[in-house]
């Protein structure tokens, strides 16, 4: 008896010892803001962050539009756009401020991460696509490269930006699309195979535009601030 | 063709203007897609609608708004269309539109507004929510505006519809928004020039643009101009609500406004109102400038005073600025020689030498120091002193007539043994005019002698200038008339002559002899003091003989060397006149070198007493009285000066070396 009594207790203090250690890397390191030492952002930070990289992406995108527009179709007017139907159509996006500041702050953070998803792939089609263009410059196919890297970077920020925001307590769980992000994509996803570069640029414009300001929205109703 | 291919294609009710052939072609094309997907399968059709595609966009009325306000277009007869759409804070939105030249539209009323908002599933044309008609504007509010999503508008009149395809936008493409309020500007800096000056100008966002949330980010530019100019200056497009505007210029007037745009859309909103910006001429630097004035200039005088004071020499202040450094100072000696460690030429002058001691007449070296203490060095100069330049000697007086003639001082020009002997200082000018006045002979030589003499003007009396003069002629010493008796050598170098006629020229002969020699004996021992140990004083005793059988022309005493005090034998020929013989300090320019002493004559040897007086008989070429013209003697290495063969009282026996000493004053 003592013989087990000794095995069992030192099994246990070994399980106690590897389980300690295991829980410790597993678990991620929870830093409060009294800590020092501990660099964690702050979700107002992390806010800040995604908004930038959104204004950013934004700007190329319009770049690119105009540098295509410029080259391609010097035509004045938007005939072709309007009618044109962008594959992220599907999703349903908040359409005004209002609609947006209404709308639950898990569905906007879903909302955006559904555009940046359905993105992913035609924007990196797209670069491969702007290397036959001979008259393109070498600035602007960089721009395209640097387009379909910042969608992916972007999703990342606002995967992660959620992933605080659950954390914090601040939205619910009901969010599961995050762990799927094929679920996201819209059921038409290979529409955008068949639009053309140009109505590419169009429809993501127009959707970067989108998720700028929801996400500028978003961190107003979260992070409060002077104005919001 | 064409007419069946728009019938079959056409649906009703949707009129298209027909006036465009191209347009209803195009009007077609975009009311019926899937008709048309049909036609583009075929070739040619594709071919057509390429170029009518092409064709389009050259001529598309009506659709400015969307475009560009600056695109408008008025080729075609103008029916009712859109005229702008705008949107200033992306929340609502307004559209103008036009009759055109369907005057009969004009009416509120007549025409309808439709907009088409391109939904899915469903898109159905609906009415303007909100008319204004005095300005033919539909006004669009929050509720029926949607952003990122198309909005096509139409006018229908009572049977017609007019559409254009280019009246479809999104809203946020037409956003234009309100210009920025509250611009106003500060004064950063001003250039040092003062010339030019930088101004910061700041403002606020449009009231109506919701920038706190974020809904909006808007960037600024701001433009200015001078006042006169028409060109507007367009500083960089910046997001802030600030911007700095650089290298503004002093006193012209700027306009300056503000106009706005969303970031990454292109089209910016109307331009605020102006504001107008001057800046003048700074007063304060002018303050300033009298201030700096005013401090400098007491720094100046303060410096400058300070200055004063030192120069002018108050002596009470210089004693207390600067209290005299306690040095020997000597009367009537150089500092310099007291500085310089120049022992030997002070010993020189101290014993008396040269001129006979420390002459008063000497340059006063202390002039400007009145309070100076002097080292009184004893010396026999209590005779001299009275001759401090002075003018009343006998001799002095006796030549004054000469003064004004010119004076050749000739020495003798040989050039045997000149360059280590040969002296050529000059006398002064009053031994010059003795000198002229003593020796009438050969002019030539003189003329000769004096260029010599030119060369070197005497040391302390350079700028003397040489005294040309002429004698009247040679002077025939022959003359049985001419003589004296030395009666006695005073200690002092004075010769006594005995009462009788006395010889003017022989005296001022003699006396210019003594001088001269003494000059050059000073020049000599000023100058060169080693050599002086080689080159003998030119002490001339004048050794007399009366019977003249011979004589004793040796009357230089050789080492004289011992006694600083060369002059001394010539002062032996003084007259009891005072001394006409300034023995300034100045050198003679004679060759001093030249020992006095015949080379065959080693030692001053003095007979026994002479005889009173003697006869001066002639002068020969090398200046020398002779007195009984002795057999010609070898020409001296040097020439002598005055080898005074006058037979000089002596008053006892000869006079040794050492007895020369005595004789100094």
């Amino acid at each position: 008896m003592p013989g087990n009594i000794k095995s069992v207790s030192f099994v246990v203090l070994v399980c106690l010892l590897l389980c300690s250690r295991l829980t410790s890397v597993g678990a991620a390191p929870i830093c409060t803001n009294a800590q020092t030492g501990c660099h964690v952002l702050s979700l107002s930070n992390l806010f800040d962050r995604v908004i930038q990289h959104s204004a950013r992406m934004h700007g190329i995108s319009n770049d690119l539009h105009s540098e295509f527009e410029q080259y391609f179709l010097p035509s004045r007017n938007q005939v072709g756009r309007v009618s044109r139907n962008c594959h992220t159509s599907t999703i349903l996006t908040p359409n005004g401020k209002e609609n947006a500041q209404r709308m639950a702050r898990e569905e906007l953070t879903e909302v955006i991460l559904k555009l940046l998803v359905a993105w992913r792939d035609p924007l990196w089609h797209f670069h491969h696509s702007m290397a036959h263009y001979d008259d393109f410059n070498n600035f602007s196919s960089n721009k395209a490269l640097e387009m379909s890297d910042m969608v992916h970077e972007l999703r990342k920020g606002v995967e992660k930006v959620a992933e605080k925001m659950q954390g914090l307590g601040i939205t619910s769980n009901t969010v599961n699309s995050l762990t799927s992000p094929e679920a996201l994509l819209p059921s038409k996803s290979a529409e955008w195979r068949q639009m053309k570069d140009y109505d590419l640029l169009y429809c993501f414009r127009r959707d970067s535009n989108k998720v700028q300001n929801y996400l500028k929205i978003l961190k107003c109703r979260i992070v409060p601030e002077h104005g919001c | 063709m064409k007419t069946a291919f728009f019938g079959r294609l056409v649906p009703a009710g949707l009129r298209c203007p027909s006036s465009e052939m191209i347009c209803a072609v195009f009007c077609v094309f975009h009311s019926n897609f899937e008709n048309i997907m049909a036609v583009l399968s075929s070739s040619s059709n594709l071919l057509l609608l390429l170029l009518i595609s092409f064709l389009d966009w050259l001529s598309t009325p009506g659709s400015a708004f969307v475009t560009g306000r600056d695109h408008v277009t008025s080729s075609a007869p103008v029916e009712p269309h859109i005229t702008e759409c705008t949107s200033r804070n992306q929340e609502t939105f307004r559209c103008w539109w036009s009759p055109g030249n369907f005057h009969n539209l004009s009416s509120p009323g007549t025409l309808r507004l439709f907009y088409l908002k391109k939904v899915m599933p469903t898109s159905e044309w609906k009415e303007c929510p909100e008319y204004i008609y005095s300005n033919r504007e539909c006004f669009f509010d929050m509720n029926h505006t949607s952003i990122w999503i198309p909005y096509c508008l139409q006018l229908r009149s009572q049977n017609l519809t007019y559409f254009n395809e280019d009246d479809c936008f999104t809203v946020e493409n037409i956003v234009h928004p309100d210009p920025p309020v509250s611009l106003n500007w500060t004064l950063l800096e001003i250039s040092p020039s003062g010339l030019s000056y930088d101004v910061m100008v700041n403002w606020e966002p449009p009231p109506s643009a919701d920038v706190e949330t974020g809904w909006m980010r808007i960037e600024y530019e701001i433009q200015y101009r001078e006042r006169n100019s028409t060109n507007w200056e367009a500083l960089e497009i910046q997001p802030q609500t600030q911007q700095t505007i650089y290298g503004l210029h002093i006193g012209e007037e700027y306009e300056v406004h503000i106009r706005c745009r969303m970031q990454a859309f292109t089209k910016f909103g109307e331009f605020s109102d102006s504001i107008f910006i001057q800046v003048t001429e700074i007063a304060s630097k002018e303050s300033t400038f009298p201030l700096t004035l005013v401090v400098l200039f007491g720094i100046v005088g303060i410096l400058i005073l300070i200055m004063l004071i030192v120069v002018s020499q108050q002596h009470r202040l210089m004693l207390i600025l600067l209290p005299p450094v306690p040095a020997p100072k000597i009367k009537g000696i150089d500092p310099e020689l007291l500085k310089k460690g120049k022992l030997d030429e002070l010993n020189f002058i101290l014993s008396g030498g040269g001129m006979g001691g420390l002459p008063t007449y000497a340059q006063d070296f202390y002039q400007a120091e009145p309070w100076v203490e002097f080292i009184e060095v004893e010396a026999e100069d209590a005779d001299t002193g009275e001759k401090k330049d002075n003018q009343g000697t006998d001799t002095q007086r006796l030549l004054s007539q000469r003064i004004s003639r010119h004076i050749n001082i000739g020495f003798p020009d040989d050039d045997s043994g000149r360059s280590s002997c040969y002296n050529p200082d000059l006398p002064d000018q009053d031994t010059l005019m003795l000198m002229a006045t003593l020796l009438p002979g050969q002019p030539e030589d003189r003329e000769a002698s004096f260029n010599a003499v030119e060369r070197a003007p005497t040391p302390e009396r350079g700028e003397r200038p040489l005294v040309q003069t002429q004698t009247e002629g040679p002077q025939t010493w022959v003359n049985t008339d001419f003589y004296a008796q030395v009666s006695n050598v005073m200690p002092s170098g004075g010769v006594v002559l005995s009462p009788g006629q006395q010889l003017r020229i022989q005296e001022s002969t003699l006396a210019t002899e003594e001088k001269t020699q003494k000059r050059e004996i000073k020049h000599k021992w000023s100058e060169d003091i080693e050599d002086n140990n080689q080159k003998e004083l030119q002490f001339q005793l004048l050794v007399v003989d009366p019977e003249g059988s011979g004589y004793t022309t040796e009357s230089i005493a050789r080492q004289i060397n011992t006694r600083p005090s060369s002059p001394v034998p010539g002062e032996g020929y003084q007259t009891i006149h005072p001394q006409p013989v300034e023995t300034k300090p100045g050198a003679t320019a004679e060759d001093n070198q030249s020992p006095y002493i015949l080379p065959d004559s080693p030692q001053p040897q003095f007979f026994a007493p002479v005889a009173d007086y003697t006869v001066v008989q002639e002068v020969d070429s090398q200046h020398s009285l002779l007195l009984n013209p002795p057999p010609r003697q070898s020409p001296p290495p040097c020439p002598p000066q005055h080898q005074l063969k006058a037979i000089p009282a002596m008053p006892v026996g000869y006079i040794t070396p050492d007895l020369l000493g005595n004789l100094s004053p």
